[in-house]
């Protein structure tokens, strides 16, 4: 090999080394020590107990069920997550792909409504929360309490009543846009001539729409519920603002108990095995949908 | 010119199409704005007093009070601050460190066969992992080292997440110039960073910008590492709107100036780049 040919490959571990360093220092090392931390008896708030190896103990608590009348809450939490998770993603790919073919359509101006409609993907999810809950949930003050007067319905306090599906419908309300942009990207790359020949053979609108265009955009659709998925699982802001988990820990997802069981019980230990199964589930979850999608993409 | 097929068809099916398109018209801008209505809402409320505010309304006559008495609040300006610091520091780090690595990943010469793969897959899965995997080693590090009340720890932890994303995505669009290209320039003697800057860089303009602004956009609006690793100097313009969801006594109006001030930069950028957005997401998606 000559030396230009060495001093290339030099060239290339050096372009990616810095990347791979910094990326493994802020994001896997302290996964590594997360799934350590799991192992250990480690309370912040109680420094008189010594920080003790203690094997699956803090796995255990949560997942051991000593008497099934009363099964630990975090079997309700992981419940929560999933319910969360598996309703927001379907009700985003269902209403997402029905926007985008209505946004496929070249009537004047359609610019402008898909702009609107994406507006809602850029706000963060502490504003989305805090204005929902005050302008429009509110049963005094917000849109929602002055409208169900103005019919003549009692308003319901929806946060405390129903925490979960308001948080669902919040989250699909910030990531439909999502979905709309890349299913949207997928319908118009359908060839021009493709959309003539099915109007040529009389196809109605249902057949072309869900017979051809929907298989067609399979990879397009994989991609978002797999975007949509990991960040669904990862949403914190919103439900602390929100319902901060209440009643009670009704709306808790596992992301949000991670987070009590730091600043909350100063439980370090316990946190760091929460923490892990998330991600053992996540990952689970991510794989589980990429095959399963993967296997009926034809 | 292509014929409009339209023109052929009888008086009573064009005049079925032209309804057809009216109804579509209709439904899409009405769901449209009933979509975007409560943004729509908030931006209007900002110009209200907070006594106008209390009752939901389209009809009120606007002042500035309200933005003045926000606009006049200093720890705003901190907040703000820190967030424009977070993601101009932040993008350009990642570019910085993301950019060479795409390239290198996608023209480099590996000894072993499958370890660009590797490589690429690691950077992948690192996309996946959810924050709170991290957040106790980070949180208990910045503790003891007083990170948290410089930027510069929050800066280390969302360049360390988001290069992974900016690796994604030029990844895909470097791996669409075609090699001859590349080969061209090392029988001219091209060094690899003369390579990168002067032939690849210049073709993926448009893929190196779509993935500045949607790192941009997502660090602009992230939450759980700016609660949780920062304090109050150091905190971020979503930590700031997530205080007022204690609130005694309602302040809709200050809510929804300050609101608008926290989201108006993320909705306007990303209007603007809505078509390179796509492009780099679903290039960088789909391809793989």
């Amino acid at each position: 090999m000559n030396r230009s040919e060495t001093s290339k490959k030099k060239n290339d571990w050096l372009f990616i080394l810095p990347a791979i360093f910094v990326v493994a220092v802020m994001t896997q090392i302290p996964f590594l020590l997360t799934v350590v931390y799991s192992t250990l008896r480690w309370n912040l708030a109680r420094p008189d107990i010594p920080i003790v190896f203690s094997g699956i103990d803090n796995y255990l608590f949560f997942l051991k069920i000593s008497d099934f009348t009363a099964v630990p809450e975090f079997y309700s939490i992981v419940l929560q997550t999933i319910t969360v998770t598996v309703v927001a993603l379907m009700i985003c790919t269902v209403i997402g792909f029905l926007f985008s073919i209505l946004l496929d359509h070249p009537i004047p101006g359609v610019n402008i409504a898909r702009t609107l409609i994406m507006g809602p993907f850029f706000v963060m999810s502490t504003v989305t929360g805090v204005i929902w809950k005050t302008t429009i949930l509110n049963t005094t003050f917000g849109w929602y309490g002055v409208l169900a007067k103005a019919v003549g319905l009692a308003p319901v306090d929806l946060l405390s009543y129903y925490p979960l599906p308001v948080i669902i419908f919040l989250f699909c309300w910030q990531w439909i846009p999502f979905f709309v942009l890349i299913m949207l990207a997928g319908l118009q790359g359908i060839s021009g001539e493709l959309v003539d020949s099915m109007r040529i053979d009389g196809l109605k609108w249902w057949q072309s729409t869900f017979w051809v265009k929907l298989p067609l955009i399979m990879n397009h659709i994989r991609v978002a519920v797999m975007l949509g998925l990991v960040f669904i699982v990862k949403e914190f802001g919103l439900i602390l603002v929100t319902t901060a988990g209440g009643p009670g820990t009704r709306s808790y997802t596992l992301p949000y108990q991670v987070y009590m069981q730091i600043f909350s019980a100063s439980n370090v230990g316990r946190a760091g095995a929460l923490a892990t199964m998330t991600v053992v589930l996540t990952l689970i979850a991510v794989n589980f949908v990429s095959k399963s999608m993967k296997k009926n993409n034809l | 010119m292509r014929l409009n097929p339209t023109l052929l068809l009888q008086p009573t099916a064009r005049a079925r199409k032209a309804t057809k398109t009216v109804v579509l018209t209709v439904t899409i801008y009405t769901l449209a704005i009933l979509y975007f209505s409560p943004i729509l809402y908030m931006l209007l409320s900002g110009f209200k007093t907070e006594y106008q505010a209390v009752s939901p309304s389209f009809v009120f006559t606007p002042t500035l009070e309200t933005y003045q008495s926000v606009l006049s609040d200093a720890s705003l300006y901190t907040y703000l601050g820190n967030s424009i610091f977070q993601v101009l520091a932040s993008s350009v780090l990642c570019l910085l460190l993301g950019l060479p690595a795409a390239f290198a990943l996608a023209f480099g010469n590996f000894r072993k066969k499958g370890t660009r793969d590797k490589i690429y897959m690691w950077f992948l899965t690192t996309i996946l992992l959810p924050p709170v995997a991290v957040l106790i080693p980070l949180y208990t590090w910045f503790h003891a080292w007083q990170l948290n009340t410089t930027p510069l720890g929050l800066l280390m932890a969302y360049v360390g997440f988001h290069v992974p994303i900016v690796v994604w995505m030029l990844y895909s669009f470097f791996a669409d110039i075609p090699t001859e290209i590349m080969e061209a320039s090392e029988i001219d003697g091209c060094t690899r960073f003369q390579q990168m800057m002067h032939i690849a860089v210049p073709l993926v303009r448009t893929g190196i910008i779509s993935a500045c602004l949607l790192v941009a956009v997502f660090i602009w609006n992230e939450f759980f590492l700016g609660f949780n690793l920062t304090g109050n100097d150091t905190a971020t313009l979503p930590v700031y709107m997530s205080r007022f969801r204690e609130q005694q006594g309602m302040f809709i109006a200050q809510l929804s100036a300050s609101s608008t001030i926290a989201i108006l930069p993320a909705i306007v950028l990303g209007w603007i780049t809505q078509k390179s957005l796509v492009k780099g997401l679903t290039l960088g998606a789909v391809k793989g």
